[in-house]
């Protein structure tokens, strides 16, 4: 039932509203949205979902074709590897090392980052001065190349990866989060509370925080795309993850011996950090987007 | 902006080009590309035993006293035109050719033909530590591993082109040696040269022969270039030019030769040869060859030093598994570390059984109910007895697995793997060997022996005496029923001891364009190119 | 004014030059392994050389000391010998650095050439049916993993199709005298009868790596390109312009393309350090003999000395190119300075 106005009231919704509004009308970023859902929920669900155990070895079952082939099973739908493993249940646990192993180092820089950006953006003086100026440098160099160093200092593998690609974007999420307080802090409404006698602490938790986080939000998605990107990069490599780990970039790195005979060995990993990195790329530019739109209005 | 037009017009116009004539064949450049699936370790083949070495450097650059003939198996002269042996089986004579010339390259310019002295110079440097070249190079593995320095007592000059070597034993394997890759003959004169410059080490690295190739240039891990040879003495090569493009990786290999940028190449994966032989460019040579792929235990290292600890791991495994996975079926499986082919393998010997409960109870016995933990070392490259190590390796922990040894698998960089692996730092290993020549001692001894364990080719640095009397025993009697029971004797001692286990013997396959004619592969060495030629 | 700038940056230039120096040395003691083999690259030292060495690195005195002497060597040209080859690993750099340089600067001249047009029509058309194009390309192309692309454009016009050679930069049968190290240039400058089918089979080599590598600063050029543009049309200053009564085209030209492209030149440089670490990957794929290849090489042989000096070549050339480009693009534009 229709609520019954008495008066004429300026109906004005909620900030978030009007973003998921200005979202969800973008059907791709929507479709990616979806897409990042189903795969998050993959990769924590992945344990209980895997037709096959993804390690187990079939001697018998080499290399099969996908079903929609003539020589594919229905019982191994992606087909098998060349050690007879199930491609299927590989890739979907794959999806929890790349993409929410990925979710997880950018969540520990993303936090670590706020912290020390928060740090840094409260403060002034030549200290913070020459510490803007290091990230600033730091920033320039792509988080990959540094990735690459750190592994190269601590020695490949997949949790060395994970720590070496916290480390390596942690300076753009410092960078961000410390632009973002500054120019809250530029605002009018931040320095009436400062004169209301707010403390820094009261003021970054109240009054800047609630204004950035989707900024966070956004960091978050530009920074989880470079994270699955480098994680599948440096198992490619084979300086990442190593086999047997079901990682997509160590996948494509394995099936590359098999790629004339089953190329789908090398294609589906491809396949599949693909379509995660264009998921969230497309959330990414749906927010960024929405955000200039409610802006705009 | 005029520059970046003209780059875009390039990259136009070679898009459009390309299009219309899909296989640029390079016209003016008579070479020929074989593609190697490794870096050689050194220029000269007595410092090495590997057979990608072998296939880079010895019938390209070298000749021998002796050749193996591809077909038959029997000994034809080389550089040696006669040959004669004492009644006692001690002394070797030898006449050599007297038109054979040395390679002139930018470093080497030699003054005269081959003689006695080269020959001499070559064989010297293994023998005697007052040799100038001796100690250049800290050990001579495939000359250790036949015992040279005890075998040879003398080596003297008769005349300026007749040498003649006398032994301390009779040893029915001796011309076999002589055949062998790793008896490439030497120049005496670049040698001398060598001193006087005081850059003695360049022997190894810098090459000179009389092979029908000689060197260019080289750049590891990227390619080495060989010139013709003008003044071979035997019939020219009709390439001009041969490169060895150095492809560590089997696919990308592949690749190569689907595009053609490699004439020729060994694929050692057995898989992608029903692809290429769907494509009527190309040709595949499938030549019997002498090999095996083993896993080794180090025995120096507990719990590998028991035998019950060894035997049961070699029951764990499941070899015929093992055999459909890596070599797709292509390869024998193993019994002994000999092949099927050879004339002293033992038909009697049992086949090793798929058998988890009785390694179990194997190792129950052996005071580890509980399983235990171990390494599996891997070798990071391909081989022909060996296509693909990781896979076996991953194969063979799931087999462990089962009965309750937990192995992990290592691997290295391929000179860091030699290297660690020449340390015994081990506990076990996934390699193999490639024969250099059609004699049984040529496996039994480089593999097992004792003092193959010092060499480094020994690499379950195995060391037992009744092992190594037999082999002993099996060379000193010139008659060939006795020879044969005395290695089927050791290859017996061999399957009871398990100080490795063998796993496969594999054909040699090598892929050519259709248009490349006339390439020998030796079953008991390297490639040989003197005849190939190539149409456009 | 301007001098104040430069010194500044000169002076953070020099102390980024000094971190970096401090991590390469600390990076002697943090590799695995003995730290006498780390810093010389040596193997099997005697104990008779062990002592000398320790004297001549000033192993027995502070870290300072030794820092100071690690520097020394570093400008003096006497870096450590590579593990895997025993040669120093300076000439190693320098004999593959070119390899990487040429790719890295094609693939940019074509992100250039591709990226700008494209993204001021995408602007220019924005919201249109070829804004859309042109945007959903360039998603597609920021989002496929390199590795995957190369591998499948390999599989089409190598494999399949036969067009294009896989790996190298040259056929092997081609001999050519290097001078530069540059292949194109050293082709062109040499005296070979088979110069111009050199030149040919080389730009045949080129174009999948460069496709590959330019790929994704293609598509960033095309996304930044759009939004500067897209943010100097909302300018006043052109609003102005079009109220003047100056057609559309001349509004684009006069005013609009300045100032949109000025923030590009700031992103030239950007560019160039992602190069570099594609480059690495794409070297890899095509057995391109460049830097990217011989570090990744190096990471697997774990060749501590060379991962140490080539970690402070690329680095450093990084850190200077973008320093360079920065400045150079305060120079030419005025707003971005911030004295």
């Amino acid at each position: 039932m229709k609520k019954l106005r008495l008066y004429y009231e300026e109906h004005n919704k909620g900030p978030f509203k009007l973003l998921w509004k200005h979202f969800t009308q973008q059907h791709f970023a929507f479709f990616g949205f979806i897409t990042l859902l189903l795969l998050l929920l993959l990769a924590v669900l992945t344990p209980f979902l895997t037709p096959h155990d993804p390690y187990l070895q079939n001697s018998q079952l080499l290399l099969v074709p996908p079903s929609w082939q003539n020589s594919g099973l229905v019982s191994y739908p992606l087909g098998t590897d060349d050690l007879g493993r199930d491609l299927m249940s590989r890739l979907m646990l794959g999806t929890s090392y790349t993409f929410g192993l990925a979710i997880l180092a950018v969540l520990g820089s993303l936090i670590v980052g706020v912290i020390l950006g928060a740090l840094s953006g409260m403060s002034k003086g030549v200290k913070s001065s020459i510490f803007n100026h290091l990230l600033d440098l730091a920033l320039t160099i792509p988080s990959l190349l540094l990735a690459i160093v750190i592994v190269a200092v601590l020695g490949p593998g997949l949790m060395n990866t994970i720590w070496a690609i916290m480390l390596a974007l942690l300076p753009q999420f410092v960078h961000g989060v410390r632009n973002a307080i500054q120019q809250q802090l530029k605002q009018d409404y931040v320095t009436a509370y400062r004169l209301d006698g707010a403390s820094q602490r009261q003021l970054l938790l109240f009054v800047i925080f609630p204004n950035i986080w989707e900024q966070l939000v956004l960091m978050f998605t530009m920074a989880l795309s470079t994270a699955v990107l480098d994680i599948a990069a440096l198992g490619f490599l084979s300086i990442g993850a190593q086999s047997p780990t079901a990682e997509w970039g160590s996948m494509i790195a394995d099936s590359l011996d098999s790629i004339y005979l089953a190329p789908w060995t090398v294609a589906l990993p491809g396949l599949m950090i693909f379509v995660t990195v264009l998921a969230v790329n497309l959330v990414g530019d749906g927010i960024r987007v929405a955000m200039k739109k409610r802006r705009e209005n | 902006m005029k520059s970046s037009g003209s780059f875009a017009a390039v990259v136009l116009l070679s898009i459009l080009s390309s299009a219309c004539q899909p296989v640029l064949p390079t016209t003016r450049v008579h070479g020929l590309v074989y593609c190697a699936e490794g870096s050689p370790e050194s220029f000269n083949p007595q410092l090495v035993t590997s057979g990608t070495t072998i296939d880079a450097i010895s019938q390209h650059l070298y000749d021998r006293l002796l050749d193996i003939d591809p077909d038959s198996g029997t000994l034809i002269p080389g550089l040696a035109q006669s040959w004669q042996i004492s009644d006692d089986g001690l002394t070797y004579r030898f006449q050599l050719r007297q038109d054979v010339k040395f390679h002139q390259t930018s470093y080497f310019s030699p003054s005269r033909v081959m003689n006695a002295e080269d020959v001499q110079f070559t064989f010297g440097r293994l023998l005697s530590v007052q040799h100038p070249f001796h100690q250049t190079a800290t050990e001579y593995p495939y000359f250790d591993s036949v015992e040279w320095q005890q075998l040879v007592a003398k080596l003297t000059v008769t005349g300026p082109y007749e040498i003649e070597f006398t032994l301390s034993k009779p040893d029915s394997s001796f011309l076999s040696t002589l055949a062998t890759d790793f008896a490439a003959i030497l120049s005496a004169e670049y040698g001398a040269q060598l001193i006087s410059n005081n850059t003695r080490a360049d022997l190894d690295l810098l090459p000179v022969g009389t092979g029908p190739f000689l060197y260019r240039h080289y750049q590891k891990d990227v390619l080495i270039r060989y010139y013709r040879h003008p003044n071979y003495w035997r019939q020219l090569p009709a390439m001009e030019q041969l490169v060895i493009d150095i492809v560590p990786d089997n696919t990308k290999r592949i690749a190569k030769l689907l595009t053609h940028e490699c004439d020729v190449a060994p694929i050692p994966r057995l898989a992608e040869l029903s692809l290429l032989s769907k494509r009527d460019d190309f040709v595949i040579d499938a030549q019997t060859s002498m090999n095996v792929g083993y896993w080794a235990f180090n025995t120096r290292m507990p719990p590998f030093d028991q035998v019950k600890v060894r035997q049961a791991l070699s029951y764990a495994i499941n070899k015929s598994n093992i055999l459909q996975a890596v070599y797709f079926g292509q390869a024998e499986p193993a019994n002994s570390l000999l092949p099927p082919t050879s004339w002293a393998y033992d038909k009697n010997l049992n086949i090793q059984r798929y058998d988890p409960l009785l390694a179990k109870k194997l190792l129950a016995e052996a005071g580890y109910p509980e399983g235990f933990q171990m390494d599996i070392w891997a070798m990071p490259v391909q081989r022909l007895y060996n296509p693909n190590a990781l896979k076996m390796a991953e194969l063979i922990q799931a087999d462990l697995a089962q009965i309750g040894v937990r192995a992990k698998i290592v691997s290295y960089e391929w000179n860091t793997f030699r290297r660690k692996l020449r340390l015994g730092e081990h506990d076990s290993v996934l390699i193999g060997w490639s024969a250099d020549n059609a004699d049984p001692d040529n496996f039994l001894r480089p593999l097992l022996s004792c003092a193959a364990a010092i060499s480094g080719s020994n690499r379950a640095n195995w060391c037992d005496e009744n092992y190594d009397e037999l082999i002993a025993k099996a060379v000193h009697t010139p008659i060939l029923e006795e020879r044969r029971a005395f290695y089927q004797q050791a290859q017996q001692y061999q399957a009871e001891q398990m100080p490795l286990v063998p796993i496969a013997h594999s054909k040699r396959f090598q892929v050519r364009s259709r248009n490349i004619s006339g390439v020998r592969i030796n079953p008991y060495g390297g490639i040989n190119f003197t005849a190939a030629g190539k149409s456009l | 004014m301007m001098f104040h700038y430069l010194l500044r940056r000169l002076f953070l230039l020099s102390f980024v030059f000094v971190a970096l120096t401090v991590f390469a040395f600390s990076l002697g003691y943090l590799f695995p392994g003995d730290v006498l083999g780390n810093f010389t690259g040596l193997r099997n030292i005697s104990p008779a050389e062990e002592i000398v060495l320790r004297q001549q690195l000033g192993l027995d005195q502070s870290y300072w000391q030794q820092y100071i002497y690690f520097n020394q060597r570093i400008l003096d040209g006497n870096w450590a010998l590579s593990f895997s080859s025993q040669q120093n690993v300076l000439d190693e750099i320098i004999n593959v650095m070119p390899a990487t340089l040429e790719l890295a600067s094609y693939a940019l001249l074509l992100s250039l050439i591709v990226g700008i047009p494209l993204g001021i029509v995408a602007a220019v058309r924005k919201d249109k049916w070829l804004d859309k194009l042109i945007s959903g390309f360039a998603l597609v192309g920021y989002s496929i993993p390199i590795f995957w692309w190369a591998l499948l454009l390999i599989m089409v016009f190598s494999l399949t199709l036969g067009w294009l050679p896989t790996s190298g930069r040259l056929s092997v049968l081609y001999e050519i005298p290097a001078h530069s190290g540059f292949m194109l240039p050293d082709i062109l400058l040499s005296n070979v009868p088979y110069r111009e089918e050199a030149l040919f089979d080389a730009i045949r080599h080129l174009l999948l790596p460069s496709l590959v590598l330019a790929t994704y600063p293609t598509t960033v050029m095309i996304r930044f390109t759009r939004e500067s543009m897209l943010d100097v049309l909302e300018q006043n200053y052109i609003k102005t312009a079009r109220a003047k009564g100056l057609t559309r085209l001349q509004v684009l030209y006069t005013h609009g393309l300045r100032n949109a492209l000025l923030p590009v030149t700031r992103q030239v440089g950007l560019q160039f350090s992602t190069l570099i670490t594609l480059a690495m990957i794409t070297e890899v794929i095509f057995s391109w003999p460049g830097i990217g290849r011989w570090l990744i090489d190096s990471i697997y042989q774990r060749n501590f000395p060379a991962i140490q000096g080539g970690l402070l070549v690329v680095s450093s050339l990084v850190i200077a190119v973008n320093m360079f480009t920065e400045i150079l693009h305060t120079l030419l534009n005025p707003l971005a300075r911030k004295f």
